[in-house]
């Protein structure tokens, strides 16, 4: 029961908004390659990082890699997202939810021997909330609630 | 279908229907506020990893879910003033924009506060949070496009544009996480069996959260839109009337 | 259950204070603003219109006064 003349109203409207959707569709998509916050140890073995670039690596806390010093704030660990691994060197406080097997976002560049010098260290939460309890329980049974946000998807 | 539709339109119907909703409405959000904020604040374990930080989440989140149907509220309601010329759905595509822009700074604030301790930092440039920066700033946009054009109906019109091209970013916002690497996490799947991660006992106080940020957010879009209807209906023969009882 | 054993406890926020109460206050403030600013709106709107109002009866008044007076003082000039 539309009169013809509001019919063609939405109709151009439609248009507009279709029109006007790609155009910002395509230019995301355009912009996809940089709108990562960061790059995973695979990427970095694969090339795509230059030493001495100011990047961001994301990835996990390799279980048993962190290494704290007993006198200063000095750090080394391993990050890797189960495929490669990049080893990481930071000084400096660590966030609270910095962990092995916790997620993080390391900001720095690599050097020539190819550690990562990092001068910020961000930690990654997943989308899993639950207490202590729960965890115990999960952990007691075998199966872990860990997941690897960061692993490359299969 | 078509007259109820009009009736709606009808900026007198609205506002005497809403003055008799306003006190049920209130009521019912603040029942869920006080049982929500209690809840999450008292008895919600805390997290395994974060501690006591998870009280966060139980204003984040409803704050930050609620801000993304601004646009397409908006959208809609612009569509419906643009094709059928209703008044009534250009004063909400009005009164929706600074209350959006409060909705999406608080999601901005409370969320910076939960990353300080938590990620390490209260700001990263990730694809979540620029985007969600966008909206407040489109929504800043489309208030000063409003106050630019002093012609009602080229207002209406532009800002019935602006926020159907606006609801884009929504998109853009909830699929951000999914779509490249973020520091803020996915969204959550929450279950209902008590043994695995994000059980009920972490989301039914959020649930009573949502619904009472809920009703508070079509309280204040209903308050906002009565002053506006009172004020471009103010040479209305009810509204005189309204005036000198009051 | 109530996590806390005491109020200091229920303060102190396992260490979080501030960001915790940082948040519930920035939350506080949200509500009560965007509930009272239209409620404060609404008043001064009434206000205002009912001015307005008051106003232009008056100038009616006034306009039907002066052309009373005016119908009256010609009358007056006519019969003279």
């Amino acid at each position: 029961m539309m009169k013809p003349h509001r019919r063609k109203r939405l109709g151009i409207i439609l248009f507009i908004a279709a029109g006007l959707s790609v155009a910002i569709g395509l230019t995301l998509f355009a912009l996809s390659q940089n709108i990562d916050l960061f790059f995973t140890p695979t990427q970095v073995a694969q090339g795509e990082v230059n030493p001495g670039d100011r990047v961001r690596i994301g990835g996990m806390v390799r279980e048993g890699s962190v290494e704290s010093a007993q006198d200063s704030l000095q750090v080394r660990f391993a990050t890797t997202d189960y495929v490669h691994d990049v080893d990481v060197y930071y000084e400096g406080i660590l966030p609270d939810l910095f962990r092995e097997g916790q997620g993080v976002v390391v900001e720095g560049s690599i050097d020539p021997n190819g550690v990562f010098q990092a001068s910020r260290v961000l930690a990654k939460h997943d989308e899993n909330y639950m207490s202590p309890e729960v965890k115990a329980a999960l952990d007691a049974a075998g199966a872990s609630a860990d997941n690897h946000p960061m692993q490359p998807e299969s | 279908m078509w007259t109820w539709f009009h009736r709606l339109g009808s900026p007198k119907w609205f506002y005497e229907i809403s003055g008799r909703w306003l006190p049920w409405l209130t009521a019912a959000m603040l029942l869920f506020l006080a049982v929500g904020v209690v809840w999450a604040l008292l008895f919600v374990p805390q997290d395994y990893q974060q501690g006591l930080t998870n009280r966060i989440m139980y204003v984040h989140v409803p704050v930050a879910s609620i801000s993304l149907a601004f646009f397409p509220m908006m959208a809609v309601a612009g569509t419906v003033s643009l094709v059928w010329k209703m008044k009534l759905a250009d004063m909400v595509v009005k009164v929706a924009a600074p209350l959006g822009a409060w909705f999406t700074a608080l999601a901005l604030a409370s969320g910076s506060i939960w990353g300080i301790d938590t990620w390490g930092t209260w700001w990263v440039w990730d694809g979540r949070l620029t985007s969600l920066l966008l909206q407040f700033f489109l929504l800043i946009g489309m208030i000063s496009l409003r106050s630019a054009l002093e012609d009602g109906d080229a207002a209406a019109k532009a800002c019935a544009l602006f926020s159907i091209v606006g609801s884009i970013n929504v998109v853009v916002i909830k699929y951000s996480v999914d779509w490249w690497n973020t520091l803020h996490q996915p969204a959550t799947n929450f279950t209902a069996d008590p043994s695995q991660p994000n059980g009920p006992e972490i989301w039914v106080p959020l649930l009573l959260m949502v619904i009472a940020v809920y009703l508070f957010f079509i309280i204040s879009v209903i308050l906002s839109t009565r002053n506006e209807i009172l004020y471009r209906e103010r040479r209305a023969q009810w509204v005189e009337e309204l005036v000198s009882q009051s | 259950m109530i996590q806390f054993s005491s109020f200091q406890e229920f303060i102190e926020m396992g260490g979080y204070a501030f960001n915790v109460w940082s948040v519930y206050a920035l939350f506080t403030v949200f509500l009560v603003a965007n509930l009272l600013l239209p409620m404060r709106r609404r008043k001064q709107l009434l206000r205002e219109l009912k001015r307005r109002r008051i106003a232009a009866e008056q100038m009616q008044k006034n306009t039907e006064e002066s052309a009373r007076l005016e119908r009256a003082a010609s009358s007056l000039g006519e019969s003279t």
